[in-house]
């Protein structure tokens, strides 16, 4: 490539000022992005790579010091003055941010906000920036972009919004995108629609982007060339090809071992031990030492800092063992045993349940109707099994999981525990019946008691049902501690001084005090870093194999899903659309729902970029689903009679799977995919 | 939005009916029998019960409340025991000069308050943001009233510049007269005032400009000020609404002390001589007045809010 | 328990910022001169009609008044005053206060919008009124006077709970109680107080200026608490008479109690700022601060 790159980056550093002084967020990052080239960069929270972002844009706050050099389209950023970097980001940087909720001005018109920046630095007259709006919002593909220019943020649905920050931030033509975490905050689905067209808008303008992400599926579907960082310095950079199918650095093969994945059906995860290092307190050396299975402990990686030498013609990486990474270091495996059909009678039998909320509305606030966020769910978990539950946001599965934890109220349907029907119980009996039947929180951060030492947090279910003493007391709580492979010694301290990992290790801990027969755990891997995931998900693994505990595990990630799970429900719009054994649901899915989600998630392997069946238009509102079946507006498969009636859910004819649609079978080899302009509600 | 205007008045309807039934049986709460004491010591039994008789006093107490509600909403509010003129008269003839004060205590505090939060917010933690901080604080320290001696002392006492107890004059008939009879007890309400909305407000302006549209609006090149101006203020000023609203409402009757320090003729004073007097209606009548302009504020704000946020319509 | 531990950091940290700090010591030496007022020699209620409406003297620091007593005293006992009236109007108002708001915004439902109106009424008066209104009733004395600034705190007690066990009321480790059979009131006193002491903490300070900022306000009105006892509030209205022949009267009990109040405030504020660095996590690095 004779062109020169659009963004060169040397020697960059960046330290925000702390109590015990200096705090190095960014250790010296080298980056060059080409025109019309995406460059991934994934790390783990802590990596640094969101403040290298915010350091290419010129947008970090004053308490931020920044060294080194960064040139945008031959502009010094690091250098420029006040003017010289509004110019810069008016003309020649686009910035798209993470969480559409709260990117948008929601005082102000989006068409509006789309343009003002080229308005004000004078590239776009005044009297032609509602025409100039509406064409950038037709180009991000927005439905009646006229209108919309002219509505303010909340009449956008959430991936709306993502578009109309795409459209924001190609208005002034950029030669540089930086995309931080685009779609983190976004359905599957939608995250499909709005990496194709982020590709495609790239594809249009020959802009360079830079795809900052933690989730290793999409770089690989988007990215050309990776650049990997942890403990805030770039540790390994390359192809995208190179980087998935041939990782030098054993941080990045480490962390693609620890990935589950959607196309493999491991039965056991390599976890990386230890946690990702704090900006404050970076181990000395190599920062991935204390945690690298190659390094650990040896003088030379503990002495120095690697610097990132090239490795073959296009990678490089930051180690001193690099040669000998390539070989990934597989942790010796506890052996998978063959999981025997589960044949007991089921533990937890859920018979048509039902939730509702009412929407009120008028002067009065009467009810004027039902939001149905459960809607008919059935659904069975028999002993020593695991049966999750995936969907998209507000598909109804966690409100599933509660009222099956008797936290809300329910419509209608039974729930049986043990035989026992829950529905009659009163207070005590509930109290009793919950004894056996524990919740596992998504949020590690909110889940425990901030003032009570996480030994007191443990022992608080034993105590409340009278039972510390004649379980053993404090030696049983410390028990559990081991259990969940923390030291008893940590008893005494706050769940504020426990990283996220050790906080969801703590919240297992205080679900099995009681010796429950079934948990319910409501993705209780989601808020985790990658690296940390894996070691959770190996810990539920083991206690389900050695207590013989039941699962029902809600979760929005379809390769942990597949992973953890002896059967899969799928959920939309408060139903159960599909339901069967793993493997049927994974390798031959009948529903479109399940078929588009599953063909949705990004795979972490470059060469498996597949066609994929990306659905139109977003999950309609659940206060007025649609007519007939819910899914019909957005389904490739959908004629006038599923507009009109219901299907049933009933097994679908020589599958092991059963299935709530009209029409129902597997994906044909050329995907139906084609046929997905049926306009949705948008 | 009209159901929402609606909604929100009929959530104040409950307060000022439970008010009202307050205001109407604080009479029975003083000790004694309320009636002796409207007629004065030396009256008779006769005279006491012709009055108890007059008042519908020895009607059920539903009925009495009724009728007293009845009378009320129809704008008769009884008869001062004092001077025996009507209640609504003597409110009346005091409501102006406290509204008129209230107006300008308001423009004023918003002048003083609103460029001090705006200097602090855009720099937070400068010495600048420290020394503006340290006057707000300084202007709600200070008692309303001691403030009011001190300006008497300097502007009246030694420069000799405005009076030091004012009288009421219409705005309209002589604007230079109702300024200098106003300006020390409004500057005396405003500064306090303006420590309120600058903390108020300089707080809300930086959790704004932490938030991440305003990131957004920085990373498209937008000049500083536009930043600030445009999409931070903005935005912030949405909650401030209710503080300005709240604080008005509490000029009206709830400048009592400002009032009496510059024996201003606003309906606080009138509640205080009426309260020494034991002049019960007069109370009731001022109480009642009070709510009333409390709840009809109320109401603007909400009308400016539906007005200003989009969001509101569809809420 | 652990809590006084937690108190004792906290207090630590605060303390050693030169404001609050300073503001302890002026507040701890103004209770302690009230509280031992009866063994510093000096009398409030002697008079000596000779001698009235002199200026500050080595005789009389603070001058004296036109009864010849010596303001210095009266400020000293009329700061007992201050402090017991505020003290016991803040018991008040956080002993009904903080259970409505406990309550309220536990349960939810009908028991808030109850509660919360009985509350908004005493809101819509201002606090001034609203204490005249109660001593036109209940008479003047200086129990009057407490009751009645006491009732005019109790909406700021509430609503400051209500809020803070809001927010606490969705966080998962509250559901967490309920998920694992803890009974309603379990979850109310053992797992949600607990956490809401700091903002009703901060308040206790705020409402004690407030309290003896309103109880002056009301002894300047004239209806406070009753002569001869001694009052800041009083002294002020007497001393607005004799304004031109003798300022320090007002002006000098006008600025022990401004430097009350602002003592309080800035206690206040430093509570505030440190809950605030605590709440954000002033500890790792955040994004949100970073970024610009």
């Amino acid at each position: 490539m004779k062109v020169d790159p659009v963004l060169s980056v040397r020697g960059l550093q960046v330290s925000f000022a702390g109590a015990e002084g200096p705090v190095p967020a960014v250790r010296g990052v080298d980056l060059d992005v080409w025109p019309d080239e995406v460059l991934g960069i994934v790390g783990e929270s802590g990596s640094g790579k969101s403040v290298t972002a915010l350091a290419i844009a010129g947008l970090l706050a004053g308490n931020a010091q920044v060294r080194g050099s960064v040139f945008v389209d031959g502009q010094d950023v690091v250098r420029a003055s006040p003017d010289e970097l509004r110019r810069l980001r008016a003309e020649r940087i686009g910035f798209i941010f993470q969480d559409p909720t709260t990117t948008l001005n929601p005082l102000m018109t989006v068409g509006r906000q789309v343009t003002e920046g080229q308005v004000a630095a004078g590239r776009l007259a005044r009297g032609e920036a509602g025409a100039r709006a509406a064409a950038l919002l037709r180009e991000v593909d927005i439905a009646d972009p006229v209108g919309r220019a002219g509505q303010y943020p909340h009449q956008f649905s959430g991936g709306m919004r993502q578009r109309a920050v795409i459209a924001m931030a190609m208005a002034g033509r950029p030669r540089l995108i930086i995309a931080d975490e685009p779609t983190t905050a976004l359905d599957v689905t939608v995250q499909a629609q709005i990496l194709s067209v982020l590709a495609r808008r790239q594809a249009e303008t020959g802009a360079a982007v830079i795809l900052i992400t933690h989730d290793l599926g999409v770089v690989a579907e988007v990215a050309h060339r990776v650049a990997v960082m942890y403990g805030g310095r770039v540790v390994e950079t390359g192809p995208v090809r190179d980087i998935f199918r041939n990782p030098r650095h054993p941080y990045t093969a480490a962390l693609l071992n620890s990935i589950p994945r959607l196309d493999r059906a491991d039965s056991r995860l390599d976890p990386i031990p230890g946690q990702p290092p704090m900006p404050a307190e970076l181990p000395s050396g190599c920062a991935f030492e204390p945690r690298c299975a190659l390094g650990r402990g040896q003088l030379v990686c503990r002495a120095s800092d690697p610097p990132l030498e090239p490795q073959g013609p296009a990678q490089r990486a930051a180690c001193h063992f690099a040669g000998e990474a390539a070989a990934p270091v597989r942790a010796a495996a506890r052996a998978a045993e063959p999981r025997p059909e589960p044949t007991a009678e089921p533990l937890l039998i859920v018979d048509d349940l039902r939730v509702h909320y009412p929407i009120r509305a008028g002067v009065l606030r009467r009810t004027v109707g039902h939001v149905r966020a459960v809607d008919g769910v059935s659904l069975s978990v028999r002993p020593g099994e695991t049966v999750s539950l995936v969907g998209e946001s507000g598909c109804g599965k966690t409100t599933t999981g509660r009222a099956v934890m008797g936290l809300v109220k329910t419509a209608g349907g039974r729930i049986l525990f043990d035989g026992q029907a829950l529905g009659g119980l009163g207070p005590a009996g509930w109290r009793k019946a919950r004894r056996h039947m524990q919740y596992i929180f998504q949020d590690p951060y909110s889940s425990l008691n901030p003032v009570k030492p996480v030994g007191e947090v443990v022992a608080e279910p034993l105590r409340i049902h009278g039972v510390y003493e004649a379980l053993g007391g404090a030696r049983y709580v410390a028990g559990l501690f081991e259990r969940v492979g923390l030291s008893p010694r940590v008893m005494e301290r706050y769940p504020r001084e426990f990283s996220g990992g050790q906080k969801q290790r703590i919240g297992i801990a205080r679900a099995l005090a009681l010796q429950p027969r079934l948990l319910i755990l409501d993705e209780p891997v989601a808020a985790l870093d990658v690296s940390i995931q894996a070691q959770i998900v190996n810990l539920l693994q083991d206690l389900q194999q050695d207590l013989g505990l039941a699962y029902l595990f809600i979760a929005h990630d379809l390769s942990v899903v597949r992973h953890i799970s002896d059967r899969v429900a799928v959920m939309y719009l408060g139903r159960i659309v599909e339901e069967g054994p793993k493997d049927a649901i994974y390798e031959r899915p009948m529903h479109p729902y399940t078929q588009s989600l599953l063909s949705a998630v990004p795979t972490p392997d470059p060469d498996a970029r597949r066609h994929r069946i990306v659905l139109e238009g977003e999950i309609p509102n659940p206060a007025s689903p649609p007519t007939g079946c819910t899914f019909h507006p957005r389904c490739f498969r959908a004629d006038e009679r599923c507009a009109r009636e219901a299907p049933a859910f009933v097994p679908v004819p020589g599958e092991a799977t059963r299935a709530a649609c009209h029409y129902p079978g597997p994906l044909a080899g050329a995907p139906a995919g084609e046929a997905t302009s049926l306009e949705a509600a948008s | 939005m009209i159901s929402y205007l609606l909604r929100r008045i009929l959530q104040l309807l409950p307060v000022l009916l439970i008010a009202s039934v307050l205001v109407w049986g604080m009479i029975y709460a003083v000790p004694g029998n309320p009636v002796a004491v409207m007629v004065g010591e030396n009256a008779s039994a006769e005279q006491v019960a012709a009055e108890t008789a007059r008042l519908g006093l020895d009607r059920p107490v539903a009925v009495q409340y009724a009728a007293w509600l009845g009378s009320a909403l129809r704008g008769d509010l009884g008869a001062s025991i004092h001077s025996r003129e009507p209640v609504l008269k003597l409110i009346g003839e005091r409501l102006p000069a406290t509204l008129q004060l209230a107006a300008l205590a308001t423009l004023l505090a918003l002048a003083l308050g609103i460029p001090v939060a705006l200097a602090g917010a855009v720099a937070p933690n400068s010495w600048l943001d420290r020394l503006l901080s340290g006057w707000s604080a300084l202007a709600l320290g200070v008692p309303t009233f001691w403030l009011g001696i001190l300006l008497i002392l300097l502007f009246a006492v030694e420069l000799r510049w405005l009076p030091s107890a004012s009288g009421y004059v219409a705005f309209w008939d002589a604007p230079l007269q109702t300024l200098r009879n106003t300006a020390l007890p409004a500057l005396t309400l405003a500064v306090y005032v303006s420590g309120i909305f600058a903390r108020f407000l300089r707080a809300s302006l930086i959790t704004e400009l932490n938030a991440d549209y305003v990131r957004t609006a920085r990373a498209k090149g937008l000049p500083e000020r536009t930043v600030v101006m445009r999409h931070a203020l903005r935005n912030a000023l949405l909650p401030f609404i209710t503080i300005v609203g709240i604080m008005t409402a509490s000029f009206i009757g709830g400048a009592v002390v400002t009032e009496s320090v510059f024996t201003y003729p606003g309906i606080g004073r009138l509640l205080i001589q009426a309260i020494s007097s034991r002049d019960y209606p007069l109370i009731q009548g001022c109480i009642l007045v009070i709510l009333g302009i409390y709840v009809a504020i109320n109401v603007v704000v909400d009308l400016v809010y539906a007005y200003v946020d989009p969001r509101i319509e569809y809420s | 328990m652990r809590l006084p531990r937690r108190i004792l950091a906290f207090a630590g940290r605060l303390l050693s910022q030169p404001g609050p700090l300073a503001s302890v010591l002026f507040l701890v030496g103004l209770a302690l001169l009230a509280a031992f007022a009866d063994r510093l020699g000096i009398d409030p209620l002697a008079q000596d009609i000779a001698a009235s409406l002199e200026g500050p003297s080595a005789a009389h620091w603070f001058g004296t008044d036109e009864l010849g007593r010596d303001i210095g005293a009266r400020v000293i006992h009329g700061a007992r005053t201050s402090l017991i009236t505020a003290a016991g109007a803040v018991l008040i108002a956080g002993a009904v206060g903080v259970p409505i708001g406990l309550v309220a915004g536990f349960f939810g439902g009908w028991r808030d919008a109850a509660l919360m109106r009985a509350v908004d009424v005493l809101m819509a008066l201002p606090g001034i009124l609203l204490a005249m209104a109660l001593i036109a009733v209940i008479g003047r004395s200086q129990s009057a006077a407490l009751v009645a600034v006491g009732i005019t705190g109790i909406p700021s007690f509430a609503r400051v709970t209500r809020a803070q066990v809001l927010s606490l009321r969705k966080r998962d480790f509250v559901t967490a109680v309920e998920a694992f059979g803890g009974t309603p009131g379990y979850n109310m006193f053992r797992t949600v107080l607990p956490n809401a002491w700091s903002p009703i903490l901060v308040q206790v300070v705020v409402l004690s200026s407030v309290a003896i900022l309103l109880e002056a306000a009301l002894a300047f009105l004239g209806v406070g608490i009753p002569p001869p006892t001694p009052s800041w509030g009083e002294m002020l209205r007497t001393g607005k008479s004799y304004l031109h022949d003798a300022p320090h009267y007002a002006v000098l009990p006008g600025l022990v109690l401004t430097v009350t109040i602002l003592a309080f405030d800035t206690l206040g504020r430093g509570m505030t700022r440190l809950l605030e660095d605590r709440d954000s996590g002033a500890s790792g690095l955040k994004l949100e601060q970073a970024s610009r």
